[in-house]
């Protein structure tokens, strides 16, 4: 488990999933964001916590050995096409995010969609810090990009298993709802294919994402930069 | 030999080490379930009880860590099944020792409410049934815990139906709080008061590491104090634990001066380390602990220790508030939370909370307030009601140690809210009234106070949580005996030592200049010692008299927080900007200046009719703000903050109305819910204070509806239009489900729905009336359908 202090939220990226593409919100309203982002900054605990799991191919997908996990799909399959080992790995922004939304959902709307646009972006900054830790402490492998469970055909309901396997309840706090919501909701889990050869696979995009018929970005002509 | 009898006979008692790691070496799978093995296979669990055993375990936890019934779901177990042969197995390996055996309970593996979807009666019933199933061991041990609310109700539902002893352990990091934030303190209190045998920490970090944590739980808890560490911190890359058995038992021997009583390992240890425990054990003495633990409240983040004047917001509470009393009638949550919030920033450390109204069910507005306000606050709060199975229901579901306000010298009042207090292990606020009334002198007081303090110990309270409230008369009716309750509070407080508690805002009731009487009243009872008064934080002089008190009385050393209240611009609070003479309504609006908008609309109130000012002004304001953000000129924050301002003006038309006697406008009932098994309710948040503001009367059901609730409520009030929101793809089908048991009921309205993850073609094919692909568009399709 590692504890991560963010010095700053990703604004830009926030005000992004916000809709301000090329126009600038006003200063009242980035007045608001960077009060949100102090609190914010003020309230998260951001962590991850990973392992590292040798991978066989199974009938349906790809086994985790020494688990019980198996990750279900052709999608998943491909992604992890010729890496031997594979990363699971879960962040989180901690309980705190979500009772800060809470309070603001309460009190001030216009902070309580800011705050969750910007802790959505945090959730993926914490993601790329974990994501370079594995890279730096897992020396000598190529790594694949993050797939997470609900995206393409990978199953959402492993969500449960996913945990278990990198106890991530006890280690980060982190838990699944029956419906296979992460709590806290500022929460990422995701699957990184490692191999000591080279993986020339790009980003595969919208084709596999589950949004795409409802997408604002892809209304926009945007993507999400995933 | 039973748990007290251990406790007696030994210096320490030793637990056993992990189960986890022991079943692994024997080839558990991650991600199985490890309870299955209890039925699968009962050898290796055999072989390991004796091990820990022969070891030298006084203690040893039966296989059930995970055994409740969310667990063994994907096993197919009962969990009467799983618990049995646990607890059948581990008695088996116990036969000839003088070894117990714990009912190992950890947590259940869901969120509670409102961060998850379980409830707190939900979890309750979980633990209940593990509790049950486990009645034939010799303790219930908790651990693992780290939301505080899930271990409240665990040990509920452990006292409420078993005589077991329980043993309590949380999780803690190294920022000395668990994950959920719960505070060491607070758990130390919480338990103890709820009647736990023991309570300390395990897991979380080595021995070397909860170091600063066991100092603080023996600090915090006159109980038995557990430890239960993990050999040391693992390796990121390989999972290896850093801390050998002999290392472990030399770390751990530097937590006895401490005052541990209880000690075993977690995560990482087997039965080396348990050897190794009990041979460096075998020569020491445990230290005698000598805490006073002072008197506090607490909720599960934040203890308030009652050793300075500290200030209960009154303003929950609907007595002879109108605006207040339409929300108790409406249900209006929101409006609760932001009478805390608001008093929170003037300076509250205690939330008074009372609903009672005549005309609702208190006992379940009560409830619905309390959650509410644990969910978004973390101050903690003071049970406020005259009737005993309200206020038991709100002890039940408070998150921490409350205070109970009250009880008073009346027989029937102390036979009925003591024991309440004593069971949930709450303080109480103990008024000096009897059946003959309020006494007039303060002599009477003081007996009064003798008397409730007595009845209180009888029970077993302890005399740090009964906080006496010596009652103010008005000075207009009874201006001779204003002193008697001064003097009462003065004697209450040295005599007895008790902490007091007074309502202070009744002094001037009748009077003029309100203000300037109530905060010399409350210098007049600091200066005689009152702990808590119960008042208006809102009121700047009140706030400031308590903070004038403590820095001339040299507790607020170096008068820091009253320099960073009054000195200089950077910390003074904000101070709100004087409306500019040129601006209208509807600059207010889209500028989002939402002070600004409201004192034009109180302004334009005088002259004005109000449907005026809402049709004329308001409406065509957001329309327009509605219009640019369709064709992308604003973006939703901006939309929202336009709603905000709007909101504000509306709130300024209702309290005006309901000034005048008259019903708050209504332009037709909707109904908002996000359907079941779904908790992202942003969305459908925003869709409600955007058609709150077109004068749309929203009965908001949250999220995580029940299909039923859904339909019940829109029977109930009539309603013409429901709108559903669903955030996952998982979660569509709870939306469909709840369309078809709303056609099933034939409930007449029409049904919008809308969320990231619907589709216009979607929503046609589950039978929906209208797809809303945004919080606008939900305006547009309320006025269609109510033709407005």
């Amino acid at each position: 488990m590692k504890n991560i202090t963010l010095e700053s939220l990703d604004r830009s990226e926030a005000l992004r999933y916000m809709g301000y593409g090329e126009t600038a919100p006003d200063e009242k309203i980035m007045s608001e964001v960077r009060q949100c982002e102090k609190q914010l900054l003020a309230v998260i605990k951001p962590c991850f916590v990973y392992k590292v799991f040798d991978t066989e191919p199974a009938e349906n997908g790809v086994a985790l050995k020494g688990t019980t996990l198996i990750l279900k799909g052709r999608d998943i399959s491909e992604h992890l096409k010729g890496c031997e080992k594979c990363v699971l790995f879960a962040a989180t922004l901690s309980f705190a995010a979500d009772m800060l939304i809470r309070r603001y959902e309460a009190t001030d709307m216009t902070k309580a969609v800011i705050a969750d646009f910007l802790a959505s972006a945090a959730v993926e900054q914490v993601c790329d810090i974990a994501d370079k830790t594995v890279r730096t402490e897992l020396e000598g492998y190529y790594q694949t990009w993050r797939f997470s469970p609900g995206y393409g055909d990978l199953p959402i309901d492993i969500q449960g298993e996913f945990l278990d396997v990198i106890d991530a309840g006890k280690r980060i706090g982190l838990n699944v709802t029956t419906g296979n919501i992460l709590t806290p909701r500022k929460s990422v889990t995701a699957v990184i294919g490692l191999s000591k050869n080279k993986i020339s696979k790009g980003r595969q995009g919208c084709a596999l994402c589950n949004m795409k018929e409802v997408c604002q970005f892809r209304k926009r002509g945007e993507h999400c930069a995933f | 030999m039973r748990f007290d009898e251990l406790l007696k006979k030994k210096e320490f008692i030793v637990l056993d080490g992990a189960m986890g790691t022991m079943l692994q070496a024997k080839g558990l799978k991650m991600g199985e379930t490890p309870e299955a093995l209890n039925i699968e296979k009962p050898d290796w669990l055999y072989d390991i009880h004796r091990q820990y055993i022969e070891a030298g375990s006084d203690i040893i936890y039966a296989n059930t860590f995970g055994a409740n019934r969310y667990k063994l779901k994907k096993c197919g177990y009962s969990v009467e099944q799983v618990v049995g042969e646990a607890i059948k197995i581990a008695r088996k390996a116990c036969e000839g020792t003088d070894t117990l055996v714990a009912l190992d309970i950890g947590p259940i593996g869901q969120m509670l409410e409102p961060t998850g979807t379980l409830s707190f009666e939900d979890a309750y019933d979980t633990f209940k049934q593990l509790v049950l199933a486990g009645r034939e061991a010799d303790v219930v041990v908790f651990e693992t815990m780290t939301d505080l609310y899930e271990l409240k109700a665990a040990i509920l539902a452990a006292k409420e139906n078993t005589d077991l002893p329980i043993l309590c352990t949380m999780t803690f990091e190294e920022n000395m709080r668990t994950f959920t934030g719960c505070d060491i303190s607070a758990m130390c209190v919480t338990a103890e008061g709820l009647g736990a045998d023991a309570v300390g920490v395990n897991c979380s970090l080595g021995p070397k590491e909860l170091y600063p944590v066991v100092e603080k739980i023996c600090r915090w808890t006159t109980l038995p104090v557990i430890v239960k560490p993990n050999a040391g911190l693992p390796d990121p890359v390989t999972n290896e634990y850093n801390c050998s058995p002999e290392e472990f038992a030399r770390l751990a021997e530097a937590l006895i001066p401490l005052g541990i009583n209880i000690i075993g390992g977690c995560c990482g240890t087997n039965p080396a380390y348990i050897k190794e425990l009990v041979k460096m054990l075998a020569d020491k003495k445990s230290v005698q602990r000598n805490v006073q633990i002072p008197a506090v409240c607490c909720s599960a983040v934040e203890t308030v220790v009652i050793d300075q004047p500290r200030i209960i917001g009154e303003r929950i509470n609907p007595t002879g508030k109108k605006r207040f009393k339409q929300a108790l009638l409406e249900g209006d949550i929101d409006y609760i939370l932001g009478q805390a919030i608001e008093q929170i920033h003037a300076g509250a450390d205690i939330l008074d909370v009372n609903v009672g109204l005549p005309s609702i069910d208190e006992k379940a507005m009560m409830v619905r307030a309390v959650k509410a306000l644990q969910g978004i606050v973390d101050t903690p709060l003071q049970l406020d009601s005259t009737i005993p199975e309200v206020m038991e229901a709100a002890l039940r579901v408070y998150n921490g140690k409350p205070i109970v306000n009250s009880v008073n010298a009346e027989e029937e009042s102390l036979n009925n809210v003591l024991p309440l207090v004593k069971k949930y292990g709450a303080a109480v606020v103990g008024l000096t009234l009897d059946e003959n009334g309020i006494p007039k002198t303060a002599d009477e007081r003081f007996k009064l106070a003798k008397k409730i303090l007595d009845r209180a110990l009888a029970i077993g309270i302890r005399k740090e949580d009964v906080f006496i409230d010596c009652l103010t008369l008005t000075a207009s009716a009874e201006q001779e005996n204003v002193m008697q309750t001064v003097n009462a509070v003065r004697r209450v407080k040295e005599e007895l030592g008790l902490r007091t508690v007074l309502g202070v805002s009744n002094i001037s009731f009748g009077l003029p200049g309100r203000e300037i009487v109530n905060h010399n009243f409350l210098m007049m009872c600091l200066t005689s010692g009152l702990d808590l008064p119960i008042m208006n934080p809102n009121i700047d002089s009140m706030a400031a008299t308590v903070r004038a008190y403590k820095l001339l009385t040299n507790i607020d050393k170096n008068s820091v927080n009253f320099i960073a209240h009054y000195g200089g611009e950077t910390n003074a609070p904000a101070k709100k900007q004087e409306p500019k003479g040129d601006i209208d309504l509807t600059y207010a609006i889209e500028n989002g200046l939402k002070g600004e908008g409201a004192e034009i609309t109180a302004k334009l109130l005088e002259t004005t009719d109000s449907m005026v000012i809402i049709n004329e002004m308001l409406v065509p304001a957001l329309d327009r703000a509605g219009e640019r953000f369709e064709q992308g000129k604003i973006f939703l924050p901006q939309l929202i903050q336009t709603a905000g301002v709007a909101q504000a003006c509306f709130e300024v038309i209702k309290n005006k109305m309901l000034s005048e006697g008259g019903s708050s406008v209504s332009k037709g009932k909707i109904i908002l819910a996000t359907v079941k098994g779904d908790i992202h309710d942003i969305g459908k948040n925003i869709v409600k204070v955007l058609l709150e503001n077109y004068g749309y009367d929203v009965i908001d059901l949250g999220k995580d509806v029940d299909y039923q609730t859904v339909v019940d409520a829109a029977i109930e009030n009539d309603v013409h239009l429901v709108g559903l929101s669903a955030l996952m793809t998982t979660t569509l089908v709870s939306m469909e489900e709840t369309i078809k048991l709303l056609r099933a009921n034939n409930v007449d309205c029409k049904i919008m729905v809308g969320g990231a993850v619907v589709t216009p073609d979607y929503a046609e094919q589950i039978g929906a009336d209208f797809y809303s692909k945004d919080a606008k568009q939900s305006v547009d399709i309320a006025r269609q359908v109510f033709g407005n």
